[in-house]
């Protein structure tokens, strides 16, 4: 045998896979190609059908044990938790029971820790948008702790650490939030996954704005544009046009700001997105009262606030209608000022909105009226009133 | 399209997808990470049952499946260089003494290289680099970007490999 070099390098012709896993993974395959198909309309359908109180108890039918049920109870929590957060976490409760009970050879490791941890991560979003930071927290820990064995789920990883950021924002410890928003959009960009890659740093943006630093999250805005437009997603485009109108707004880049909400409100326009226009037209009305062409402004926000009180909006018009007290302020019109607060609050009463709202609304009619009120503290009402949302138990605090 | 037909369609394409894919996740898994083998094939069947529960969500998966088993492989070293002690570099050189008694039955070059023959890739490259090439296991351990410890236990398997079936071969000629 001659010293033939061929004999050592490494041979690096194809693998040929192990039949007993190619069967595993078609076997899986099948099974969660199955349920998908068979819980479409089963999670909806129970839910309806059962009275709130009771969706605990679904916990023990049979047809919600499996992942497709468990995808589609997911939906449903993101679905509601805009609208109707305690529906969402009462979803997502159910959710981690049902997940959590699930037999641990009911799917490959990984598959059941992908599914169970969704379930924790839901709870963690259901429990934020109910202002239960710290429990909201916990659940994304055990979501996390779900995961941590298995390195092949580090996108999954990534989904809850930017829920986490997102809870840790609206918890106001920016400098947490930050270095995880980094993290997660560092995995996701790993990934090839450009539109959570987007949301991430969308994310980033808002935190930015919401520190004061404008002109950065500006900038962060801006370097998604074009991974948006390549991507396709108009409503992220939209959004990211929204708010780059918005910091530019904060940096009286007038001109910047007015081409941006226009690109925004064309956009949402075409998607039919009739409330998220009124937004950007809102933003509008506010920049051109920044600009001091108070009148335009005052007319521009009577227009935004007449579409909300046709969609029956109540809310919503009247904390457009805050903007334009403040702005009837600005010109020193102050009985037109204190009647336009008078009447929010009598829209509120009628529509039998939060008490505590009609107490912060009171309170600053008679500030008016007292000639003691100003810009701040038309802002500390209308910041109030957004707190309400969460925590409907809060108590309205005189501060400006 | 039927249900029947939705769901055939899916499955072929599942197997697409896993015939296509295997067989790079696990390449980028030993080349790239210098994941061992078994432990790389591991690796990337999970990758590809994970991607299951993700199929509608992926939109680019070739990307998706290469970044799910790079940070897959860097989490298979962190958990593993967390378990491997590292050992003094004289205990490392110490002869196996399984070892010892293979290369007795190994006595010269040519059976050794007929015996090299015998084995896998990855067990040919070990053993090339260390009886061939006279690499130390430390050194051994650097090229493959593992452990000290586990190039040792690496030597050590290979050989037993080479043990055995050289002795088979034996037998059949």
């Amino acid at each position: 045998m001659s010293d033939d070099p061929k004999l050592v390098p490494f041979d690096r012709g194809k693998r040929q896979p192990d039949p007993v896993k190619v069967a595993e993974f078609a076997a899986t395959a099948r099974k969660l190609q199955l349920e998908r198909e068979v819980s479409r309309d089963v999670v909806a359908r129970l839910l309806r059908e059962t009275p709130y109180g009771h969706w605990p108890k679904l916990a023990e039918r049979a047809e919600l044990r499996n992942s497709g049920a468990l995808d589609e109870l997911s939906r449903e929590v993101v679905s509601r938790v805009d609208r109707v957060p305690l529906e969402s976490l009462a979803v997502a409760e159910l959710a981690t029971a049902v997940a959590s009970a699930l037999p641990d050879d009911a799917y490959p490791h990984v598959v059941l820790a992908q599914v169970r941890a969704q379930s924790w991560k839901d709870r963690g979003l259901a429990l934020c948008y109910l202002a239960r930071y710290s429990d909201a927290l916990a659940a994304l820990d055990r979501a996390e702790q779900i995961l941590a064995p298995y390195g092949t789920l580090a996108h999954d990883r990534a989904i809850v650490l930017l829920a986490r950021a997102t809870t840790l924002q609206e918890a106001k410890r920016y400098d947490e939030s930050i270095s995880l928003l980094a993290e997660c959009k560092s995995i996701f960009e790993d990934h090839g996954d450009t539109r959570r890659q987007i949301l991430a740093a969308i994310a980033e943006g808002t935190l930015l704005h919401r520190m004061g630093h404008f002109r950065e999250a500006r900038t962060a805005y801006l370097e998604q544009l074009t991974k948006a437009r390549q991507l396709g997603d108009r409503t992220t485009l939209a959004g990211l046009h929204n708010n780059i109108g918005h910091s530019s707004i904060e940096l009286g880049d007038y001109q910047t700001a007015n081409q941006h909400l226009d690109e925004a409100i064309q956009l949402f326009t075409e998607l039919g997105q009739t409330m998220r226009v009124a937004g950007s037209e809102l933003a509008r009305g506010r920049m051109f009262v920044r600009m001091g062409a108070i009148e335009q402004g005052i007319t521009h926000l009577h227009s935004v606030r007449n579409q909300y009180l046709n969609q029956n909006m109540v809310e919503e018009a009247g904390l457009c209608g805050l903007d334009i007290v403040e702005a009837q302020l600005a010109r020193g019109a102050s009985i037109e000022a204190e009647a336009f607060a008078w009447q929010i609050v009598r829209e509120f009463t009628a529509a039998h909105l939060n008490a505590r709202a009609i107490t912060a609304l009171g309170y600053l009619s008679e500030a008016i009226a007292a000639r003691k009120a100003s810009a701040a503290t038309v802002e500390n009402v209308r910041v109030f009133i957004r707190s309400l949302r969460r925590t409907p138990e809060a108590e309205f605090v005189a501060s400006a | 399209m039927t249900f029947l037909t939705t769901q055939l369609h899916d499955d072929r394409q599942f197997e697409v997808v896993y015939a296509g894919y295997f067989d790079l996740l696990v390449q980028v898994a030993i080349h790239k990470f210098r994941v061992p083998d078994s432990e790389a094939e591991t690796l990337a069947q999970d990758v590809l049952i994970s991607y299951l529960r993700k199929s509608n969500d992926v939109v680019d998966l070739r990307p998706w499946l290469i970044g799910a088993i790079c940070h897959a492989s860097r989490h298979y070293w962190r958990l593993n260089s967390r378990i491997v002690p590292t050992e003094m570099d004289t205990e490392l050189e110490r002869a196996d003494p399984a070892s010892m008694r293979i290369l007795d039955s190994l006595p010269n070059q040519l059976a050794a290289r007929e015996a090299l023959e015998c084995l896998n890739p990855r067990c040919r490259e070990i053993l090339h680099m260390r009886y061939f090439e006279g690499c130390t296991v430390n050194e051994v351990a650097e090229r493959l970007g593992v452990k000290p410890k586990y190039a040792q236990k690496l030597i050590a398997k290979c050989l037993r490999r080479a043990e055995a079936l050289y002795g088979d071969k034996g037998k059949t000629q």
